[in-house]
């Protein structure tokens, strides 16, 4: 286990120098000036040239990388002021003369709009899409593991049949037409009955009571969100359940006289279930990383917005923020799914 | 008193003749009494079990009724439902399976399977349960039973796996144990303490068995009463004694014969037709093969050398350090030398796991050799070229253990045969049908095979297929890596038959691997014997089987 771990931090600081590395040459060859768009149109030269050193464009590429890399890793080596302290809120390890070795939560640089710090920025996003995406895939692994056991048990009767048509239909629905649909009749339509709103964020802010948890705007998004999830989640259940069933284990099961229940959520489910997480933890990264459409359309606080405006504004420390984040996510969630098999199935040894 | 009586049953599929599969099947088994059903595969004998456990595929119909006796009352098999047969199972009648690989759940505890077994029948504690199937864990003989009880399926042997199957069948007292070829998965010497296993717990709980098997003499030795059956009809029903001593029907006869046999070595082993020819049956490539001349045994062995194996290592890597350098291996091959010689048989026996597979797959190149050196016609492959390769590939091919997944199921026979030809050249693209043709005759297929698929042939005519391939190359060595072990005995004996005849008529060398010491015996010169990577034993057929010197060798042939 712990040599597992281990492998995988190295893979995974790999992975994550190679998208920082990635990110960064391409920005590099993009034509917008960062720092034109730091002061605006309208400034004169001087302050532009004042931007440009703030920002280290009069440097090298090669250095202005490794400046890059020293600002994100956790320890690097920094000026040894307290102007540079209050940028990086560093903890000064090793001093040296002029400069020290410290550590710090990793550097992502201030927005070139905003001027707001990056991680500030996500941070204050990622708690309301980190909640959305959990509310979805929840919702959809629940009911896509039971409706896909359900078929897979009625195999070609009415149930089965139209559980197959509705989760193709649900798969070929674009997130953002489910999104529409959605906020649109149980929104606008039926709010009377159901008392949801159309758009709404989890934390609302009221002049009177400040700052509240608005657990009901989360219905419709989660909703939305899971519905591709859930049409998937419902056939790999159903094929994989089927090809379970027919398996000698299953046999032996009855033969020893267990109650259906009992045969079919002891001895078939559990060996059911490595397609389903596979799929489960490759949408849960996916929605974790933002979901820009539905965000956008019931006017939801997430990372996939900002991320979206971010590229559409060439606000390079943003976006490179973002990917980062999500890179991470990638590599967190599939190192869960791991141990996570290896808890299902014994065969699988770390 | 009987336990159990089946009256006229009957079962078929849908779509299919009627009632094909099963053919008014009658029979009373007594209490404490065990009874064999024989046949070989698609005999019906497992639909048979699995219609008397309610576990029926779907698409199965049921005709004709059974009584089991439940205590003093008596269960009637057609008015059994759901819920009443969950009450039957694994109480009343319980059921060991043939394939103890398969038939445990790999993501659960063994321990667990057994106490849930348990608690499916007897209001118990948890505690309890698992206090209960502990104790079974002991009772059938299974080393320190607390900790196997919380071991994976996959970390058991397979005779363990089937010792835990006989706990999870036996552990209500059942009236009726059904073993379906519960043993025929197994090594030679475990089968052998599994058999007795079964038969002291059945004493004790003076069980009725019923056991499936395709092995005549097995049923003979342990069955009071034995019932023959052959594409779903009964051929014979009778006390073992008689029915084995004096079989009155001539497949019974033919089953009994064409067994390979340690203790004759006959020129040509008889196969079912030249005993008796099934009414309304079609005269199949395999039925004519009595009218072909049995091949005379000449001494065809040289002393030349072709195939020279010089201490052989195949060592696969079991912990590497951060450098990915290897610190333990698995020893499958350790240190292998043997020669063989032009035009002879040479036997590879040994147990599961000992190496045999490992060691001709070394041979063929499929699995990179860890040391030693392999030469063929005087080269060494570990530095021959591509075209040296190439060439020896040709010359030296395998026939593997499973016709039925060692062939593409997507191309045809035609494809399947002459693919190797056309990528080794052997004959220009406008003869290539022909020549396939020619193949197909040596082996016996008919013509008409060519365009159709694997799956619409039997286990033996794939074999055949699987054979004509190895042929087209026109090879000097054949590698058999238990290519008659998942036959049916009947078949087994016409492919033996064919690949002695093919050795005759073409000059063939054999490496021919098996578990089965009697077919070895059959067909092999000499016979070399592996345990554990290792050759424990080489000397001729005859010496090695009748004067074993080696104490493994010994235990090898005293479980035949």
């Amino acid at each position: 286990m712990i040599r597992f771990l281990a492998k995988r931090i190295r893979y995974s600081l790999f992975i994550l120098w190679g998208v920082v590395t990635l990110v960064f040459f391409m920005f590099n060859v993009l034509p917008a000036d960062p720092a034109r768009l730091v002061m605006g149109q309208r400034s004169d030269l001087a302050s532009i040239e004042n931007a440009r050193r703030d920002l280290n464009l009069d440097k090298p590429m090669w250095l202005r990388y490794c400046l890059y890399l020293n600002d994100l890793s956790p320890i690097g080596l920094h000026e040894n002021d307290s102007a540079t302290q209050t940028k990086y809120h560093y903890q000064k390890l090793i001093p040296l003369s002029s400069r020290c070795i410290a550590a710090k939560w990793p550097y992502l640089g201030r927005s070139y709009r905003t001027k707001k710090e990056v991680s500030a920025v996500l941070s204050e996003a990622l708690p309301g899409t980190i909640i959305l995406a959990l509310a979805a895939m929840t919702f959809a692994t629940i009911i896509g593991i039971l409706l896909g056991t359900l078929a897979a048990l009625k195999k070609d009767t009415w149930l089965d049949t139209s559980s197959i048509v509705a989760s193709v239909a649900g798969i070929s629905m674009p997130s953002f037409f489910a999104a529409l649909l959605i906020a649109y009749f149980f929104g606008f339509l039926l709010h009377s009955i159901t008392g949801l709103n159309m758009t709404g964020s989890l934390w609302e802010y009221d002049a009177f009571k400040g700052k509240r948890l608005m657990l009901r705007n989360l219905i419709l998004p989660a909703l939305a969100l899971g519905i591709r999830p859930l049409a998937i989640i419902t056939q790999l259940t159903r094929s994989a359940m089927l090809d379970v069933l027919s398996q000698d284990y299953i046999r032996t099961a009855n033969a020893k006289g267990l109650t259906k229940t009992r045969v079919i959520f002891r001895h078939a489910l559990p060996n059911a279930l490595n397609p389903v997480i596979t799929a489960v933890s490759g949408w849960l990264a996916e929605l974790l990383a933002g979901s820009f459409f539905v965000e956008y359309i019931f006017g939801w606080k997430g990372v996939g917005k900002i991320t979206v405006d971010a590229l559409d504004k060439f606000d390079f420390p943003l976006v490179m923020g973002a990917v980062l984040l999500t890179a991470f996510i990638f590599i967190i969630v599939n190192l869960l799914t791991d141990i996570l098999y290896s808890k299902i199935d014994p065969r699988v040894r770390l | 008193m009987s336990v159990l009586d089946v009256s006229h049953l009957q079962i078929g599929f849908a779509g299919t003749p009627e009632f094909a599969a099963v053919k008014d099947l009658s029979f009373t088994l007594k209490a404490g009494e065990t009874l064999a059903i024989v046949g070989e595969s698609g005999s019906g004998k497992s639909l048979t079990a699995l219609a008397l456990m309610g576990l029926l595929p779907k698409t199965a119909i049921l005709r004709g009724d059974a009584a089991f006796a439940d205590g003093d009352q008596k269960r009637i098999l057609q008015e059994l439902n759901g819920t009443t047969w969950q009450d039957v199972r694994g109480r009343v009648v319980s059921m060991v399976f043939q394939e103890p690989m398969s038939a445990l759940n790999p993501v659960m505890q063994v321990g667990k399977q057994l106490s849930e077994a348990i608690s499916a029948h007897q209001r118990v504690s948890h505690d309890k349960a698992r206090q209960i199937a502990i104790e079974w864990l002991g009772k059938v003989q299974l080393p320190e039973p607390e900790k196997i009880y919380a071991r994976f399926p996959h970390q058991l042997s397979g005779g363990q796996k089937q010792r835990v199957m006989i706990a999870m069948a036996m552990c209500h007292h059942p009236q009726i144990l059904i073993a379906d070829e519960p043993t025929t998965a197994l090594d030679a010497t475990v089968q052998q303490e599994v058999i007795l296993l079964m038969q002291q717990l059945q004493r004790e709980h003076e069980t009725s068995m019923i056991f499936i098997t395709h092995d005549l003499s097995l049923a003979a030795r342990i069955a009071s009463e034995v019932l023959v059956m052959y594409k779903g009809q009964v051929m014979e029903y009778g006390a073992a004694e008689v029915v084995l001593k004096h079989p009155q029907h001539p497949y019974t006869q033919a089953l009994l014969a064409c067994r390979p046999s340690v203790n004759h070595k006959s020129e040509r082993l008889p196969v079912v037709s030249d005993f008796w020819q099934p009414e309304n049956e079609l005269l199949t490539s395999e039925s004519e093969l009595k009218n072909i001349p049995a091949a005379k045994r000449e001494n065809s062995q040289s002393n030349k050398s072709i195939l020279k194996v010089e201490n052989v290592r195949i060592w696969f890597p079991q912990k590497k350090n951060w450098l990915r350098n290897a610190l333990e291996y698995f020893k499958a091959v350790d240190d292998v030398s043997f020669e063989l010689y032009k035009g002879e048989t040479l036997g590879l026996v040994g147990e599961s796991g000992c190496g045999k597979s490992t060691l001709s797959r070394g041979i063929m190149g499929l699995v990179p050799i860890h040391d030693g050196h392999i030469y063929f016609d005087g080269k060494d492959l570990a530095k021959a070229s591509q075209q040296e390769w190439l060439t020896a590939r040709r010359k030296m091919q395998m026939i593997f253990q499973d016709p039925f997944s060692s062939l593409n199921p997507r191309l045809t026979v035609g494809d399947i045969v002459s693919e190797p030809m056309r990528v080794h050249r052997i004959v220009s693209r406008s003869e290539l049908k022909k020549e396939t043709l020619r193949v197909f005759d040596l082996v016996q297929l008919p013509a008409s095979a060519y365009d159709r698929y694997p799956h619409q042939f039997s286990g033996g005519q794939r074999q055949r297929i699987g054979i004509a391939r190895a042929l087209g190359l026109k090879p000097e060595v054949l590698i058999c890596d238990e290519s008659v072990s998942a036959l049916d005995v009947s078949i087994q004996a016409q492919i033996l038959n064919l690949l002695r005849d093919l050795q005759q008529e073409l000059a063939l060398t054999y490496l021919f691997i098996s578990h089965d010491l009697s077919v070895v015996y059959y067909l092999c010169d000499r016979i070399m014997v592996m345990q554990k990577g290792k050759i424990v034993e080489t000397g001729t057929a005859e010496a090695v089987l009748k004067h074993p010197t080696n104490p493994y060798t010994q235990r090898l042939v005293d479980a035949v």
